[in-house]
């Protein structure tokens, strides 16, 4: 039996027109035992960047803690807030750093990257667990649904989508996706990303 | 027909010169000593008839069972050594319950009825490796009466493995005349009340013993109660209404 | 894994089973039923062929898809012609959609303890007229559904089916129902999104697509009217009709 699968869990990301999007499930388990229907795995890094750590219950709020000491220690000596495309190869040296006994995580990221203009562009990335940034242009998954993430997000996803399209499309990837895996589900939120603010909305779905 | 006798009929296997398997005309001969059976198709309907051939007053008539249910759609009433029977019938009962275990489906009437007819020419003796087989044909010949999708059938099975598909059948002591009967008397728009009350008319006419709910049973397969043989209380209603 | 050092005991066994990859997907419509396949056979990393049939015509109104290790399949494919012939010869009919459902359940059940390494789906028109699709599992379970995807991507597809053709997760919108059955176009669309969605994500998907298309006799082919490299394989016009469509998939 796998440690990534251990708990139990999935994310998803997506871009959209001016705007990202990440949402989850909420469940947490031991094995095929659910032991939560409110865990959280979608953190605000900073006002603009969104991590969703899926994976083994314990590294999650480790690994997010450790995330959040580097990101503090960033922000004070730098006097800036860290990009997302900097968070996440702060991510990825973290991971890295552990590579001959990993966080059983594969986070993933999104965000509203700043622009030398001053503009913002819409910014996802994930990595593998030890580190392997991916760097993609429309969507990116993890968990225990991931494949299933895949198909329906190949599927539903175009570019260009609006904020409340983007929305939609988000949600029905991962109502869908969670509904054939037994090991994700029991709730999901989604927070969608915009450069003025961001709007975080609870799914109602399956509770089975 | 068989007043000379020659030395070829009496192996089971053996053609005599003139090219004829002796044992098996005298086991259709063995039928003509067995109780009259008849049989008549409508478009409602296949019915079946049998003389009980009660015995004795000691008998009881409700133990002869001349009429034997194959499956949900099928039936058959037979005539000869009706022991014999039983074993064909057995294998009419787990052939179709096996198609329909294979193919959800219900097996056609012409189907079972070759199945059956399969076994009539297995006698003999067996070489080593193989099945036994039996030592003698069956002496038995079956009307077997169903319907599937292409309706109500009637067919007539003897000791050859020959089958054919009947309108209307007689076998048995009584077929001769009962047979000319049914070629009078049936006709293609029969309904299945009529039919019913022709069998017992013609049972009647070719049985020793008077007619009563006691020594005659009556059998019937429709599309919508499939095969059933009539209780006392519906059989002595025709019965008497005759 | 067994390499030849002396440190433990170890053992080598001929392992009789490979996996060739690839995808089936079948969609029942009220009167019609779309069974299709990619083309591609690969063991490992390797491509064996880039084309490689996965969905079988049966009779007039049957296909069947096979997937999983394809020795198997294609062997169980001849197995079950060759009883669809001594059905028709022993009976004197073709044998009828569920009739052949049940029969390819006793033929993998009879091989419990050394089964066909194959996923099933079968697809066609019913007796009734009704579009059919029936999914089995390697060792015989069978049941007859609205839609089912199998084989190396149907982690990826059948959600998405959920979503479009049972239209779970979705409200209607007030005052309306979502449609029991949707039509050819709408169908043919989704299928053709699931290969080329699936070939994105999934290495073993890809190459070519083949979907058969079945109708109900009586039924209008209006609707394939305009579809390209349509090739027909009925041979009645009266009877039920059976179409199949090509179409490449990514090579990559």
């Amino acid at each position: 039996m796998s440690i990534m699968q251990y708990n139990g869990g999935s994310v998803i990301a997506m871009v959209g027109k001016d705007c990202v999007a990440i949402a989850s499930d909420l469940r947490l388990g031991n094995q095929s035992l659910g032991i939560s229907s409110n865990f959280e795995k979608i953190f605000a890094m900073t006002e603009r960047t969104y991590v969703g750590l899926p994976g083994l219950a314990t590294d999650v709020t480790t690994l997010h803690e450790q995330l959040r000491y580097r990101l503090n220690m960033y922000t004070i000596k730098e006097e800036r807030t860290m990009e997302p495309e900097t968070f996440i190869h702060l991510v990825s040296s973290t991971l890295y750093e552990k590579r001959w006994g990993p966080y059983f995580i594969e986070p993933v990221l999104a965000g509203m990257q700043k622009t030398p203009s001053g503009a913002f562009r819409p910014f996802v990335a994930s990595t593998d667990l030890i580190g392997c940034i991916n760097f993609a242009k429309d969507f990116v998954v993890a968990g225990t649904a991931s494949e299933k993430l895949f198909g329906v997000a190949e599927g539903l996803w175009e570019p260009d989508l609006e904020p409340e399209d983007l929305f939609e499309t988000i949600s029905q990837t991962l109502l869908n996706a969670v509904d054939r895996d037994a090991y994700s589900g029991w709730g999901a939120v989604v927070h969608v990303i915009t450069k003025d603010k961001v709007v975080k909305r609870t799914l109602k779905g399956r509770m089975d | 027909m068989f007043l000379t006798r020659s030395e070829y009929d009496r192996g089971v296997n053996t053609f005599s010169p003139e090219g004829r398997l002796f044992q098996v005309e005298y086991a259709i001969e063995a039928i003509k000593l067995g109780s009259t059976t008849v049989g008549v198709k409508t478009p409602e309907g296949v019915v079946l008839a049998v003389e009980k051939r009660v015995q004795s007053p000691l008998l009881e008539s409700s133990s002869i069972e001349k009429i034997m249910e194959i499956d949900g759609h099928l039936g058959c009433a037979m005539s000869g050594l009706t022991a014999d029977a039983r074993t064909m019938i057995d294998h009419a009962r787990v052939t179709s319950q096996n198609h329909a275990f294979t193919y959800d489906e219900r097996i056609k009437v012409e189907s079972v009825t070759q199945a059956v007819c399969d076994l009539a020419l297995r006698f003999g003796e067996s070489v080593h490796d193989e099945d036994a087989m039996m030592s003698r044909p069956f002496g038995v010949a079956l009307l077997i009466a169903g319907i599937d999708e292409l309706g109500p059938q009637l067919f007539h099975t003897d000791p050859s493995g020959t089958f054919v598909r009947y309108e209307a059948k007689a076998i048995g002591s009584g077929s001769e005349a009962a047979q000319t009967e049914l070629q009078d008397k049936w006709h293609s728009q029969m309904t299945l009340r009529e039919a019913q009350t022709l069998t017992l008319r013609v049972l009647k006419q070719v049985m020793e013993e008077k007619l009563d709910h006691h020594n005659v049973q009556l059998a019937q397969v429709t599309p919508q109660a499939g095969f059933e043989i009539l209780d006392e209380v519906r059989l002595k209603e025709i019965v008497d209404a005759m | 894994m067994p390499d030849g050092s002396y440190e433990r005991p170890q053992q080598r066994q001929f392992n009789p089973y490979s996996e060739n990859g690839g995808t089936i997907l079948a969609i029942a419509g009220a009167d019609f039923s779309v069974i299709a396949g990619d083309t591609r056979q690969s063991e490992g990393y390797s491509i064996q062929t880039r084309y490689a049939p996965k969905v079988f015509r049966l009779t007039e109104r049957a296909v069947l898809a096979v997937n999983g290790f394809a020795a198997d399949g294609n062997m169980f494919v001849k197995k079950v012609k060759q009883r669809l012939e001594w059905y028709r010869h022993a009976h004197a009919k073709d044998m009828p959609l569920r009739a052949i459902a049940r029969l390819i359940q006793t033929m993998l059940y009879a091989q419990r303890f050394f089964p066909y390494y194959v996923y099933n789906i079968l697809g066609g028109i019913e007796e009734d007229g009704t579009g059919a699709v029936y999914s089995f599992d390697p060792v015989g379970s069978y049941e007859r559904e609205a839609c089912r995807a199998a084989g190396a991507a149907q982690s990826l597809v059948q959600p998405f089916l959920d979503n479009q053709i049972y239209f779970k997760n979705q409200t209607p919108a007030p005052g309306t129902n979502h449609p029991t059955h949707l039509p050819l176009p709408d169908v043919l669309s989704i299928v053709i999104d699931s290969f080329t969605s699936a070939t994105e994500r999934h290495i073993e998907v890809g190459d070519g697509l083949e979907i058969y298309v079945v109708l109900a006799k009586g039924r209008s082919t209006q609707e394939l009217a305009s579809i390209g490299g349509l090739q027909e394989l009925s041979t009645r016009a009266e009877g039920d009709r059976m179409f199949v469509i090509r179409r490449d998939l990514k090579k990559d």
